[in-house]
C-alpha cells in the first residue's frame, strides 16, 4: 500500500505545484496553443528543420553526407524526439485521472486500488499515441535508428509533419475530409471500374502471343493509367476486344475525373468563406486588433473611416455581404461576414480576451442589446459603446452593460432644436462638434516633466498663440485650487474658464479652444519645453 | 388651430424627438405627416399632429407655408419625400428656414440643391461622437456634461444699435475678466454668416446687429444679457487680456 500512498502524494504535489502547471502551460503555448504569440516562430523553425532533414535525405542518395550532415540529422532527430515526448506529456493530466479515481474511492469509502487507476491513466496516454499526427511524428523518428535503416523511406513522413505547422495545408485536409462521403463513393466507383476493366483486359489479352500484359498487376496498372486519362501507352491492347474495353474505360474515366474535380471545387466553394474568415482571424491576432465594430451601417461607416484615418486598427462584423465587400475596399478596413449575435464568432474574434472595445452600431436595438449583454458577460472589462435608435432603449443598454450610448435621433433633436433657437451659436457648436471646421476644442495633457507644472496660466501668452484656455480637467484627489469654480465630471473636476491665477499641476488636461494648427504648435512647444 | 411659426413634417421617431426637444425650449410645434397611423399615434400621446398631403401646394399654403410659418423641419424617413417637400416649400417662400435630415453626404447635397437652409446628418454626427469618444474620451465627457448638460450653456447675444459697445474692438472688451464667460467669437451679418473666432488674431470692430457667441454658466450669461440690454457695459480703456 505504501507505493500507492506515495503515488497519491506525488499526484497531489503535482496538482498543487504552480511551477509544474506553469511549465506545462508554457509547453502547451509553444506546441499547441494557436493563440500563443510564440507559436508562429516555433512553427517556422520546425518547418525549416523538416525541410533541412528532407533535403539531407535527398542529398544522401547520391553523395556522402559527412560529419556535419550527420550532426544536423542527429540534432534534428533529438528535437523531434523531445517534441514527441512533450506532446505526449501535455496531451492530458495523468495525475488528475488518478486523483479523480482516488477521490471517488474515498468518497464512497471504498479501498483505493492503484492499478486500475494507473491503467486508466495509461489508456489516456495511449489515445495520444494512436492519433494520426502522433503516428506520423513517430514514423518520422524511428527510421533514424540504425537497425531500422531499411525503413528510411518513412523519413518522408517528416514532410507530413508539416501538417502540424502550416494552417493552409491542414485547412485543405479539413475541407477534403468534410466531403468524405462523396470521396468514398467515388473511390468505390473507381475501384469497381478499375477491377472490371483490369479483369476484362486480362481475360482477353493475357494469353495472347507477344502480349504486353504478363500478370494481373499489369492489367490493373493499365486500367488506372487509361482511366485517369494519363495514358502512358507503354501497355496497349492488341485485340479488338481489348480496344473496345479501352474505349469504354476512357469514357468512364472522363466521368470519374469530372466527378472528382467537381467534388473538390464544390468543397472549396462552400468553405471559401470560412477559409477567408480564418485568414482574417489570424490577421487580427497578428495585428493585435483591439476594437470590434458590429454593424457597418451609416454610423459604422463614419466611425470606421475616422478610425482608419487615425491609423487605429479595428475589425468590422456585418451580416450583409455587400457591406463587407464595401468595407474591404477601403484602406485599413478588416471585415468579416457574420452576425453580431453569433457568440461563437465573437469569441473567435477574441472578445473575451484581446478585444478591449466593442462598438454595437447596428440599426436594430434588439441586436445591440443582445450583443452588449453577451459581450459584457464574457468580458467584464471591455468598453462597450452602443447605439440606441430609440430613447427608451438607452436605459436598457446601460443595464445590459454598455459603457456609453449614442442616440442618433436624440443628438439630431438636440441639434435641430438648438438651431431653431440660436442659429448662430448653433453653427459654431455644430462645427466644433462634428470636427468639420478647423477651429476646435482640443485637450493637452500636462506631463510630469512639463515646464508648465506648478506655473499659473498667466505665464503663457495664450492670446499671442491664438488660443483660449477653455478649461482644465483634473483628477479629484488633489485638494488644491478649490477656490476656482469647478464641476463634477465622473470622478474628476472640471474647471471652466480658469482664471490667470490658476496653477497647473501634472496630469492636468488643459482644454484649449483654437485653430488646429495653433494647438499642434502649442503641443510641439510643450514637448520641446520652449514656451 | 393657432398660428405656430414652426412645423415639423414626418411623425416618426425623429419628428417626435425634435418636437420634444423644442418643447423643452418652449417652442410649440405642429407635426404633420401623410401617414394616418403615425399621426394617430401622436394624437394619442397628446401631441399636436395632423394629416396633410404635402404633395399639394394648396394644402401647404393652407397650413401656413409662405404666409406665417418661419421654419419647417423635413424629417420624413425617406429621402424623396424630404426632397419634394423642400422643393415645394422653397418655391412657396424664399425666406423660409428649411432644416432637413439626410442619410448620406450625397443626399445632403441634393437637399441643399433643392433649397434646404440646413441639412443635418444624424448618422454622421453619431459616428463622429463614437469616434471622439474613442479618440478623446475625457474631452467628450467634458463636452457632454457641460455643453449638453446643466452647467454650461452656449448663447448668442445681439448688440443693439445704440449700445455703448458699438464701435469697440472685440479684443478690448475684456469681458473675460468681468464675467466668467468665454467669448467664442462674433458674427457680423454684414460680412456674412461666418463666425469670426475671438482668438483668430484679427480684432473685430463691433457694431449694431453683430452677434456675440459666448460660453459659460447660465447665471453669467443672463448677467451679460442684462448688462447689454441695460447698456451698462463700458468698453475697457486698457487692452484687456495680456
Amino acid at each position: 500500500m505504501s507505493f500507492s500512498r506515495r503515488v497519491i502524494k506525488q499526484c497531489y504535489a503535482m496538482q498543487g505545484s504552480s511551477r509544474y502547471t506553469g511549465v506545462k502551460q508554457a509547453v502547451y503555448n509553444l506546441l499547441e496553443n494557436p493563440q500563443a504569440p510564440i507559436r508562429p516562430y516555433f512553427d517556422i523553425f520546425m518547418i525549416l528543420l523538416v525541410l533541412t532533414t528532407v533535403w539531407l535525405l535527398i542529398y544522401e542518395v547520391k553523395n556522402d553526407l559527412g560529419t556535419v550532415g550527420d550532426l544536423i540529422e542527429m540534432v534534428a532527430v533529438g528535437i523531434f524526439i523531445v517534441e514527441y515526448l512533450l506532446r505526449f506529456w501535455i496531451f492530458n493530466d495523468s495525475h488528475k485521472v488518478i486523483l479523480e479515481r482516488y477521490e471517488r474511492a474515498e468518497f464512497i469509502n471504498q479501498p483505493f486500488d492503484l492499478w486500475p487507476a494507473l491503467s486508466h491513466a495509461l489508456l489516456g496516454k495511449l489515445k495520444y499515441v494512436i492519433r494520426p499526427l502522433a503516428i506520423i511524428d513517430l514514423l518520422a523518428i524511428i527510421p533514424s535508428y540504425r537497425p531500422l535503416r531499411f525503413l528510411r523511406i518513412f523519413l518522408l513522413f517528416r514532410l507530413f509533419k508539416l501538417f502540424r505547422y502550416t494552417r493552409s495545408i491542414s485547412e485543405f485536409v479539413k475541407v477534403l475530409s468534410e466531403k468524405r462521403i462523396e470521396l468514398v463513393t467515388l473511390f468505390i466507383f473507381m475501384a469497381f471500374i478499375t477491377f472490371t476493366a483490369a479483369t476484362a483486359i486480362f481475360f482477353f489479352e493475357a494469353d495472347q502471343q507477344d502480349s504486353q500484359i504478363t500478370g494481373f498487376f499489369d492489367s490493373v496498372y493499365w486500367a488506372l493509367v487509361t482511366m485517369s486519362t494519363v495514358g502512358y501507352g507503354d501497355i496497349t491492347p492488341n485485340t479488338t476486344e481489348g480496344r473496345v474495353i479501352t474505349l469504354v474505360l476512357i469514357i468512364a474515366g472522363l466521368g470519374v475525373i469530372s466527378f472528382f474535380t467537381s467534388i473538390i471545387v464544390s468543397a472549396f466553394g462552400e468553405k471559401i468563406h470560412e477559409i477567408r474568415a480564418h485568414r482574417i482571424y489570424s490577421e487580427i491576432e497578428r495585428k493585435r486588433i483591439d476594437t470590434l465594430i458590429c454593424g457597418y451601417g451609416r454610423v459604422g461607416q463614419v466611425v470606421a473611416e475616422r478610425m482608419a484615418a487615425d491609423r487605429r486598427s479595428f475589425v468590422v462584423v456585418d451580416p450583409v455581404e455587400e457591406n463587407v465587400r464595401i468595407a474591404k475596399k477601403k484602406p485599413g478596413h478588416l471585415a468579416v461576414v457574420g452576425d453580431g449575435e453569433d457568440t461563437e464568432l465573437l469569441l473567435s474574434l477574441g472578445i473575451d480576451k484581446r478585444i478591449q472595445r466593442l462598438l454595437c452600431l447596428t440599426g436594430d436595438d434588439v441586436v445591440n442589446v443582445y450583443i452588449t449583454l453577451t459581450a459584457r458577460q464574457v468580458n467584464p472589462d471591455i468598453e462597450i459603446i452602443s447605439r440606441a435608435n430609440h430613447r427608451e432603449n438607452v436605459s436598457k443598454l446601460y443595464r445590459a452593460g454598455a459603457s456609453y450610448c449614442v442616440t442618433p435621433y436624440e443628438v439630431f433633436g438636440l441639434i435641430a432644436a438648438e438651431y431653431a433657437g440660436q442659429p448662430v451659436a448653433f453653427e459654431a457648436v455644430y462645427g466644433l462638434l462634428t470636427g468639420q471646421s478647423h477651429e476646435g476644442i482640443e485637450a493637452v495633457r500636462i506631463k510630469d516633466e512639463c515646464v508648465l507644472v506648478g506655473r499659473s496660466l498667466e505665464s503663457v501668452d495664450f492670446t499671442r498663440r491664438k488660443l483660449t484656455p477653455f478649461g482644465v480637467i483634473r483628477e479629484r484627489d488633489s485638494g488644491s485650487a478649490e477656490e476656482h469654480a469647478n464641476y463634477d465630471l465622473q470622478g474628476r473636476r472640471f474647471f471652466f474658464n480658469p482664471g490667470k491665477s490658476f496653477i497647473l499641476e501634472k496630469d492636468d488636461l488643459l482644454v484649449l479652444l483654437g485653430h488646429e494648427y495653433s494647438v499642434v504648435h502649442f503641443r510641439d512647444c510643450l514637448e520641446r519645453g520652449t514656451l | 388651430m393657432s398660428r405656430l411659426d414652426t412645423l415639423i413634417f414626418g411623425c416618426g421617431a425623429l419628428g417626435q424627438e425634435v418636437a420634444m426637444q423644442l418643447a423643452e425650449r418652449g417652442i410649440e410645434v405642429y407635426l404633420y405627416s401623410d401617414d394616418l397611423d403615425e399621426v394617430g399615434a401622436l394624437l394619442a400621446k397628446g401631441m399636436q399632429a395632423a394629416v396633410v398631403d404635402f404633395k399639394n401646394d394648396d394644402k401647404l399654403r393652407d397650413i401656413g407655408i409662405g404666409r406665417w410659418v418661419k421654419r419647417i423641419f423635413c424629417l420624413f424617413s425617406d429621402e424623396p419625400s424630404n426632397l419634394f417637400l423642400t422643393l415645394s416649400a422653397r418655391a412657396l417662400d424664399a425666406d423660409l428656414k428649411i432644416i432637413a435630415v439626410c442619410e448620406s453626404a450625397a443626399s445632403g447635397q441634393r437637399l441643399m440643391a433643392a433649397g434646404a437652409t440646413k441639412v443635418i446628418d444624424p448618422y454622421e454626427i453619431s459616428g463622429h461622437r463614437v469616434h471622439e469618444r474613442i479618440a478623446r474620451p475625457y474631452l467628450v465627457e467634458m463636452l457632454e456634461s457641460s455643453l449638453f448638460g446643466k452647467h454650461i450653456d452656449i448663447a448668442e447675444i445681439e448688440i443693439p444699435d445704440h449700445s455703448r459697445l458699438n464701435g469697440a474692438m472685440l479684443n478690448d472688451l475684456g469681458l473675460g475678466s468681468l464675467f466668467n464667460l468665454i467669448i467664442i467669437g462674433v458674427v457680423d451679418l454684414e460680412l456674412g454668416r461666418e463666425l469670426i473666432f475671438a482668438n483668430s488674431g484679427i480684432s473685430h470692430r463691433l457694431d449694431g446687429g453683430d452677434i456675440l457667441v459666448v460660453i459659460g454658466p447660465e447665471a453669467e450669461i443672463s448677467r451679460l444679457k442684462r448688462a447689454v440690454a441695460e447698456n451698462s457695459l463700458e468698453p475697457a480703456s486698457d487692452s484687456g487680456d495680456p
